[in-house]
């Protein structure tokens, strides 16, 4: 007797890659990215040709910083497209170059051009590689990036123009460690939607596995079972042995799938969990059937509180273990599963020679308390109670009673009445 | 009543492999295989022709469930008996189709003696009752007793011989055991049963009536039995 006890399908396997998830997740913070920066050229541009004209000294070298920034707004755009070439050197290098620009402001503009007001030849262009270092690294870094840029701009600032500045400076580091986060937050959605699908992937193809070989296997392990038997010999071992899998693949596969089925045609679905730790006896019950055992249930899922439906499983293997170990490998024996409205009933019969009157009660008194103590104990322990009869020559029939709990008792009766 | 003209059975099964040697089995055996289906569709369409006694139906087709085929079978040819075939347990399936007319239920890996037997009382109107079908019929009685009342009506119950016989059945016991265990004839165990099934059978048919009726006879008449 093989008694399948935990088999598992978990054959299926994708790896993820988060990495990938997180660069598809950030995508479109790099494209906001690439925007803002050309929208912050022509600001920089706006404000040196209409706004701060006069408080350059130099303004066709002006000019020409702008003309960089716009050619350096292009190249970086265009680098950061892939996200192969968004590295370490790359970033660097943006930020050198934008605070060099920065810097550049201090030998284009009077001394005391921020006095009146005028920003650095730059203007909000510098955060692009605060952004761009808070995509790419996270907040952490972000912030830092921001530090660096708001402490270069300071450099350029005089005396009453500090306090505009330390405004500038407050937001380049709220842009750099909010954008951090935020890209933080994008990559962790994007690995858990990742994983989710991963998951909804394997459990799609347990299902199609599922499927197949209840499809297939299945078939040709009947079909090997039933031709073997017939041939006879070798072949019919071969036989038993197919029908033995046959049976365990039989319980695996219906209690994965028993539920999907069944919705689908239409019927009620009976094998959901129950709620508060139920479980349903049926399925524990199946796991037992052989090419020797027959197991027979209900089509309504049979709900006992887990301990319970584990104990009464027990003391189900331990009569089957007995009918094996006393009447030999062959004795055949069936499990009739019943849900009666007070009570669940298991009754137990095999075809083998059946117990002697007074063997029970002999063993019991020898100390040898096998079938008693296991299948009575566990029976009254949960309340319940186990009759064994027998016939001698007719097998023996062992039947296992356990009340509904009360709870379930009440809330079913009313209805009735 | 075995030597008459051959019984005639239709296979429908989308197994290749399984339906072949089905096919031979019965034909080795003297039966006369009329048709083979490999799905609901072709069944129905193939059994008006081939007019077979026995359809030896399997409850996991492409096309449609082997309950949807079942009654398609039963409307159309009432002659034709359903002997219903399947892998597994599909428990619900099974008494689904049990209720809407199939006269038996076997699993796939039962051996050919009990097949063919099988096929035979089949035939002969008798039913063909597992264990495992015992069980599911001794579970659904239970099932309308304890639905509430007024939705399902006057529900059918068993008497308690009825009962006592499918308990019997369901652990195993043959007809002649039970005969000898409870001092009747072997025909009066098999009246016993085959009544079982005849009140479940005929609770469904009033059950889909109630309910076409209740649906405007517009509905397809799909909850069968749900009290």
């Amino acid at each position: 007797m093989i008694i399948p006890n935990g088999c598992s399908f978990d054959t299926v396997t994708v790896t993820a890659t988060p990495s990938g998830a997180q660069r598809s997740s950030s995508e479109p913070l790099w494209r906001s990215l690439a925007v803002f920066r050309f929208v912050s050229v022509g600001y920089a541009a706006l404000r040196l040709g209409a706004v701060d004209q006069s408080e350059y000294s130099r303004p066709d070298w002006a000019w020409a910083v702008i003309a960089v920034m716009a050619a350096w707004t292009v190249g970086t755009t265009i680098a950061y497209a892939r996200p192969d070439r968004r590295t370490w050197p790359l970033l660097g290098a943006d930020l050198v170059v934008t605070v060099g620009l920065l810097l550049s402001t201090a030998l284009l503009q009077y001394p005391d051009a921020t006095v009146h007001g005028a920003l650095p030849v730059t203007a909000i262009w510098m955060a692009g590689p605060v952004l761009a270092w808070a995509v790419r690294y996270g907040r952490r870094m972000g912030t830092i990036a921001a530090l660096i840029v708001a402490g270069c701009d300071f450099v350029l600032q005089r005396g009453a123009a500090f306090s505009a500045a330390l405004n500038g400076a407050v937001l380049l580091l709220l842009a750099g460690w909010i954008v951090g986060h935020v890209a933080r937050l994008a990559a962790e959605v994007a690995t858990e939607r990742q994983r989710v699908v991963e998951v909804e992937a394997a459990s799609r193809e347990r299902e199609r596995l599922a499927r197949d070989i209840h499809d297939s296997v299945l078939q040709v392990l009947a079909l090997v079972q039933r031709r073997g038997a017939e041939a006879g010999g070798a072949a019919a071992e071969l036989g038993r042995l197919a029908g033995q899998q046959e049976a365990a693949l039989r319980a695996l596969v219906g209690g994965g799938m028993g539920g999907a089925r069944l919705g689908q045609s239409g019927s009620a679905p009976d094998v959901a969990p129950g709620a508060s730790g139920e479980l349903d006896l049926r399925q524990l019950i199946m796991s037992a059937q052989t090419d020797r055992v027959t197991v027979s249930v209900p089509a309504q899922a049979v709900l006992l509180d887990r301990t319970a439906a584990a104990e009464l499983t027990a003391a189900v293997r331990a009569a089957l273990d007995n009918v094996r170990r006393h009447c030999g490998e062959t004795t055949r024996a069936w499990v009739l599963v019943e849900d009666e409205p007070d009570q669940v009933r298991v009754t137990i019969r095999d075809d083998g020679q059946g117990i002697p009157d007074g063997r029970l009660a002999e063993a019991a008194a020898a100390g040898r308390l096998g079938v008693s103590h296991s299948i009575r104990g566990r029976l009254r322990d949960l309340g319940g109670s186990a009759i064994i009869s027998s016939v001698s020559g007719e097998g023996t029939e062992v039947e296992l009673r356990l009340p509904r709990v009360p709870a379930i008792a009440v809330a079913s009766a009313p209805r009735t009445a | 009543m075995s030597q008459h003209a051959p019984i005639r059975v239709m296979v429908v099964d989308d197994h290749p492999m399984w339906r072949d040697a089905v096919a031979r089995d019965l034909a080795e055996a003297g039966y006369e295989v009329v048709a083979t289906a490999a799905d609901g569709a072709q069944a129905l369409r193939v059994a008006g022709a081939a007019r077979p006694d026995v359809v030896v139906l399997d409850l996991q087709l492409p096309d449609m469930s082997g309950v949807e085929v079942t009654r398609g079978l039963r409307a159309a040819h009432p002659a034709a008996r359903v002997l219903v075939l399947s892998a597994s347990g599909e428990q619900q399936d099974v008494l689904d189709a049990v209720k809407a007319g199939a006269l038996g239920y076997l699993l796939k890996s039962a051996a050919r003696p009990e097949f063919l037997d099988a096929v035979r009382r089949t035939a002969d109107g008798d039913a063909v009752f597992t264990p495992g079908l015992a069980a599911l019929v001794l579970g659904e009685f239970r099932r309308l007793a304890a639905a509430p009342a007024g939705a399902g009506g006057d529900a059918p119950r068993l008497s308690e011989r009825e009962a006592e016989i499918l308990r019997m059945v369901a652990t195993g016991m043959s007809y002649k055991q039970i005969a000898s265990r409870l001092v009747l004839s072997h025909r009066t165990v098999q009246n016993h049963v085959q009544n079982t099934l005849g009140k479940l059978q005929l609770h469904n048919r009033v059950e889909l009536v109630r309910y076409a009726i209740e649906h405007g006879l517009a509905g397809e008449p799909e909850a069968g039995g749900r009290a």
